[in-house]
Protein backbone atom coordinates (compact mmCIF):
# COMPACT_ATOMS: atom_id res chain seq x y z
CA UNK A 1 0.00 0.00 0.00
CA UNK A 2 1.60 3.59 -0.75
CA UNK A 3 1.76 6.37 2.02
CA UNK A 4 -1.43 8.90 2.46
CA UNK A 5 1.54 11.27 1.02
CA UNK A 6 2.02 10.10 -2.31
CA UNK A 7 -1.88 9.30 -2.74
CA UNK A 8 -2.45 12.57 -1.47
CA UNK A 9 -0.20 14.69 -3.84
CA UNK A 10 -1.91 11.93 -6.83
CA UNK A 11 -5.03 12.94 -6.00
CA UNK A 12 -4.38 16.89 -5.92
CA UNK A 13 -2.72 16.05 -9.16
CA UNK A 14 -5.59 14.16 -11.05
CA UNK A 15 -8.67 14.21 -9.27
CA UNK A 16 -9.72 16.98 -11.24
CA UNK A 17 -8.96 15.71 -14.54
CA UNK A 18 -10.51 12.47 -13.65
CA UNK A 19 -14.13 13.92 -12.24
CA UNK A 20 -14.05 16.02 -15.48
CA UNK A 21 -14.01 12.33 -17.83
CA UNK A 22 -16.66 11.54 -15.72
CA UNK A 23 -18.52 14.67 -15.39
CA UNK A 24 -17.97 14.62 -19.71
CA UNK A 25 -19.32 11.22 -20.13
CA UNK A 26 -22.03 11.51 -17.38
CA UNK A 27 -23.18 14.76 -18.07
CA UNK A 28 -23.90 14.96 -14.14
CA UNK A 29 -22.05 16.84 -11.59
CA UNK A 30 -23.39 15.10 -8.54
CA UNK A 31 -22.84 11.52 -10.69
CA UNK A 32 -19.27 12.77 -10.88
CA UNK A 33 -18.32 13.53 -7.28
CA UNK A 34 -19.63 10.62 -6.25
CA UNK A 35 -18.06 8.25 -8.75
CA UNK A 36 -14.39 10.03 -8.31
CA UNK A 37 -14.68 9.50 -4.68
CA UNK A 38 -15.49 6.03 -4.82
CA UNK A 39 -12.84 5.41 -7.36
CA UNK A 40 -10.08 7.21 -4.90
CA UNK A 41 -11.37 5.79 -2.27
CA UNK A 42 -10.98 2.50 -3.52
CA UNK A 43 -7.33 3.42 -4.84
CA UNK A 44 -6.28 4.39 -1.35
CA UNK A 45 -7.75 0.91 -0.12
CA UNK A 46 -6.06 -0.99 -2.93
CA UNK A 47 -3.19 -3.77 -1.70
CA UNK A 48 -0.71 -3.55 -4.30
CA UNK A 49 -1.86 -0.28 -6.35
CA UNK A 50 0.65 0.53 -9.09
CA UNK A 51 4.09 2.51 -7.34
CA UNK A 52 4.61 5.03 -11.00
CA UNK A 53 2.44 7.75 -11.71
CA UNK A 54 1.21 6.73 -14.81
CA UNK A 55 0.46 3.30 -13.60
CA UNK A 56 -1.52 4.73 -11.02
CA UNK A 57 -3.13 7.29 -13.27
CA UNK A 58 -4.45 4.17 -15.50
CA UNK A 59 -5.63 2.28 -12.76
CA UNK A 60 -7.48 5.25 -10.85
CA UNK A 61 -9.41 5.53 -14.44
CA UNK A 62 -10.02 2.25 -14.67
CA UNK A 63 -11.38 2.32 -11.26
CA UNK A 64 -13.73 5.21 -12.71
CA UNK A 65 -14.42 3.37 -15.64
CA UNK A 66 -15.77 0.54 -14.54
CA UNK A 67 -17.73 2.23 -11.80
CA UNK A 68 -19.68 4.38 -15.11
CA UNK A 69 -19.59 0.76 -16.33
CA UNK A 70 -22.12 -0.59 -13.61
CA UNK A 71 -23.78 2.42 -14.02
CA UNK A 72 -25.01 1.85 -17.09
CA UNK A 73 -25.66 -1.85 -16.30
CA UNK A 74 -27.72 -0.66 -13.27
CA UNK A 75 -29.45 1.99 -15.46
CA UNK A 76 -30.61 -0.61 -18.39
CA UNK A 77 -32.20 -3.15 -15.64
CA UNK A 78 -34.33 0.23 -14.43
CA UNK A 79 -37.17 0.36 -16.76
CA UNK A 80 -38.39 3.85 -15.11
CA UNK A 81 -35.23 5.41 -16.26
CA UNK A 82 -35.45 8.32 -18.22
CA UNK A 83 -33.91 8.25 -21.43
CA UNK A 84 -30.71 9.34 -21.78
CA UNK A 85 -31.27 12.39 -24.40
CA UNK A 86 -33.62 13.71 -21.45
CA UNK A 87 -30.78 13.65 -18.83
CA UNK A 88 -28.70 16.66 -18.20
CA UNK A 89 -27.09 18.55 -15.62
CA UNK A 90 -28.48 21.87 -14.36
CA UNK A 91 -25.11 23.30 -14.33
CA UNK A 92 -23.83 21.77 -17.42
CA UNK A 93 -22.49 24.91 -20.02
CA UNK A 94 -24.95 24.25 -23.07
CA UNK A 95 -23.90 27.24 -25.23
CA UNK A 96 -20.95 25.19 -26.26
CA UNK A 97 -21.54 23.42 -29.28
CA UNK A 98 -18.82 20.94 -28.36
CA UNK A 99 -20.26 20.25 -25.54
CA UNK A 100 -24.05 19.92 -26.81
CA UNK A 101 -22.57 18.06 -29.55
CA UNK A 102 -20.84 15.55 -27.24
CA UNK A 103 -23.58 14.98 -24.83
CA UNK A 104 -25.91 13.99 -27.65
CA UNK A 105 -23.98 10.23 -27.77
CA UNK A 106 -24.40 7.69 -25.87
CA UNK A 107 -22.77 7.67 -22.65
CA UNK A 108 -20.42 4.56 -23.56
CA UNK A 109 -19.88 6.59 -26.81
CA UNK A 110 -18.54 9.31 -25.00
CA UNK A 111 -16.60 7.62 -22.44
CA UNK A 112 -14.59 5.34 -25.35
CA UNK A 113 -14.05 8.70 -27.38
CA UNK A 114 -12.68 10.28 -24.17
CA UNK A 115 -10.81 7.96 -23.12
CA UNK A 116 -9.51 7.23 -26.95
CA UNK A 117 -8.69 10.41 -27.45
CA UNK A 118 -8.10 12.58 -24.48
CA UNK A 119 -6.96 10.41 -22.40
CA UNK A 120 -4.93 8.31 -25.29
CA UNK A 121 -5.50 5.29 -23.78
CA UNK A 122 -5.04 1.72 -25.98
CA UNK A 123 -7.91 -0.73 -26.86
CA UNK A 124 -6.82 -3.21 -24.07
CA UNK A 125 -6.71 -0.25 -21.15
CA UNK A 126 -10.21 0.65 -22.83
CA UNK A 127 -11.65 -2.87 -22.53
CA UNK A 128 -10.38 -2.90 -19.01
CA UNK A 129 -12.17 0.22 -18.08
CA UNK A 130 -15.47 0.24 -19.74
CA UNK A 131 -15.99 -3.86 -19.47
CA UNK A 132 -16.20 -4.60 -22.72
CA UNK A 133 -14.72 -7.37 -24.18
CA UNK A 134 -11.28 -6.70 -26.24
CA UNK A 135 -12.32 -7.56 -29.66
CA UNK A 136 -15.21 -5.42 -29.36
CA UNK A 137 -13.26 -2.17 -28.13
CA UNK A 138 -12.12 -1.33 -32.37
CA UNK A 139 -15.56 -1.87 -33.31
CA UNK A 140 -17.37 -0.02 -30.72
CA UNK A 141 -14.81 3.07 -31.17
CA UNK A 142 -14.66 2.88 -34.86
CA UNK A 143 -18.75 3.43 -34.34
CA UNK A 144 -18.34 5.82 -31.52
CA UNK A 145 -16.21 7.65 -34.29
CA UNK A 146 -18.73 7.64 -37.24
CA UNK A 147 -21.36 8.21 -34.58
CA UNK A 148 -19.77 11.53 -33.67
CA UNK A 149 -18.83 12.54 -37.14
CA UNK A 150 -22.64 12.15 -38.17
CA UNK A 151 -23.48 14.09 -35.82
CA UNK A 152 -20.57 16.98 -36.29
CA UNK A 153 -22.24 16.80 -40.28
CA UNK A 154 -25.69 16.97 -39.36
CA UNK A 155 -25.10 20.03 -37.01
CA UNK A 156 -22.88 21.81 -40.17
CA UNK A 157 -19.94 21.85 -37.86
CA UNK A 158 -18.01 20.43 -40.69
CA UNK A 159 -17.79 20.33 -44.67
CA UNK A 160 -18.86 17.41 -46.14
CA UNK B 1 -23.94 6.61 -42.47
CA UNK B 2 -22.58 5.86 -39.05
CA UNK B 3 -20.45 2.89 -40.07
CA UNK B 4 -18.62 4.85 -42.66
CA UNK B 5 -15.10 4.40 -42.88
CA UNK B 6 -13.25 7.58 -41.26
CA UNK B 7 -11.46 9.67 -44.11
CA UNK B 8 -7.96 11.35 -42.64
CA UNK B 9 -9.98 14.57 -42.87
CA UNK B 10 -12.78 13.09 -40.27
CA UNK B 11 -10.21 11.54 -38.17
CA UNK B 12 -8.21 15.01 -37.95
CA UNK B 13 -11.90 16.79 -37.43
CA UNK B 14 -12.16 14.48 -34.55
CA UNK B 15 -8.93 15.11 -32.84
CA UNK B 16 -9.23 18.97 -33.14
CA UNK B 17 -13.72 18.40 -31.71
CA UNK B 18 -12.28 16.49 -29.13
CA UNK B 19 -9.24 18.87 -27.79
CA UNK B 20 -11.85 21.45 -27.83
CA UNK B 21 -14.18 19.23 -25.73
CA UNK B 22 -11.01 18.79 -23.38
CA UNK B 23 -10.57 22.33 -22.69
CA UNK B 24 -13.96 23.50 -23.01
CA UNK B 25 -15.29 25.48 -19.60
CA UNK B 26 -18.03 23.90 -17.24
CA UNK B 27 -19.88 25.76 -14.93
CA UNK B 28 -20.23 22.85 -12.71
CA UNK B 29 -17.93 22.67 -9.46
CA UNK B 30 -16.40 19.35 -8.53
CA UNK B 31 -16.97 19.06 -5.08
CA UNK B 32 -14.38 16.88 -4.30
CA UNK B 33 -13.34 15.99 -0.33
CA UNK B 34 -9.95 16.53 0.82
CA UNK B 35 -7.08 14.19 0.30
CA UNK B 36 -6.72 13.99 4.00
CA UNK B 37 -10.42 13.55 4.33
CA UNK B 38 -10.51 10.95 1.68
CA UNK B 39 -7.56 9.35 2.86
CA UNK B 40 -9.43 8.66 6.93
CA UNK B 41 -12.35 7.74 4.93
CA UNK B 42 -10.61 5.03 3.17
CA UNK B 43 -9.04 3.93 6.40
CA UNK B 44 -11.81 3.51 8.11
CA UNK B 45 -13.71 1.26 5.41
CA UNK B 46 -10.76 -0.16 5.23
CA UNK B 47 -10.89 -1.21 8.99
CA UNK B 48 -14.59 -2.14 9.02
CA UNK B 49 -14.33 -4.43 5.96
CA UNK B 50 -11.47 -6.46 8.03
CA UNK B 51 -13.46 -6.55 11.41
CA UNK B 52 -16.44 -8.33 8.87
CA UNK B 53 -13.86 -10.45 7.61
CA UNK B 54 -12.69 -11.43 11.27
CA UNK B 55 -16.26 -11.34 12.14
CA UNK B 56 -17.71 -13.71 9.53
CA UNK B 57 -16.51 -17.06 10.84
CA UNK B 58 -18.19 -16.52 14.05
CA UNK B 59 -21.49 -14.97 12.40
CA UNK B 60 -21.48 -17.80 10.43
CA UNK B 61 -21.37 -20.75 13.44
CA UNK B 62 -24.06 -19.11 15.74
CA UNK B 63 -27.01 -20.81 14.62
CA UNK B 64 -25.00 -24.02 14.82
CA UNK B 65 -23.89 -22.86 18.23
CA UNK B 66 -27.08 -22.28 19.76
CA UNK B 67 -28.73 -25.60 18.02
CA UNK B 68 -25.76 -27.99 19.75
CA UNK B 69 -26.51 -26.41 22.86
CA UNK B 70 -30.30 -26.77 22.62
CA UNK B 71 -29.40 -30.24 21.47
CA UNK B 72 -27.03 -30.99 24.72
CA UNK B 73 -29.47 -30.33 26.84
CA UNK B 74 -32.34 -31.99 25.64
CA UNK B 75 -30.15 -35.09 25.99
CA UNK B 76 -28.98 -33.77 29.42
CA UNK B 77 -32.39 -34.23 30.20
CA UNK B 78 -33.73 -37.31 28.83
CA UNK B 79 -30.38 -38.70 30.82
CA UNK B 80 -30.83 -37.36 33.83
CA UNK B 81 -34.80 -38.25 33.84
CA UNK B 82 -34.52 -41.21 35.23
CA UNK B 83 -32.35 -40.44 38.16
CA UNK B 84 -34.04 -37.40 38.78
CA UNK B 85 -37.20 -39.22 39.04
CA UNK B 86 -36.35 -42.35 40.90
CA UNK B 87 -37.73 -41.18 44.23
CA UNK B 88 -41.55 -40.72 43.36
CA UNK B 89 -41.95 -44.61 43.00
CA UNK B 90 -40.54 -44.78 46.84
CA UNK B 91 -42.89 -42.07 48.33
CA UNK B 92 -45.71 -43.64 50.12
CA UNK B 93 -48.28 -42.00 51.74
Amino acid sequence: MLSEHVLGEFYQRHGRSVWTYVFRVTNNAADADDIVQEAFLRLFQADTPPSDDEGLRRYVFRIAGNLLADRWRKQKRDERHAPESARHDSGETRDLDVVRVFSSLKSRERALLWLAYVEGENHEDIADSLRVGRASVKVLLSRARARLRDVLRARGIVEK
Amino acid sequence: MTNGELTTADEQLLTTFMQRLRAAPFDAVPRMPDARVLWLKAQLIQRWDNQRQVQRPLDVMEPFEVAAGLAAAVLLLIWSMPSAFAWIPRLTF
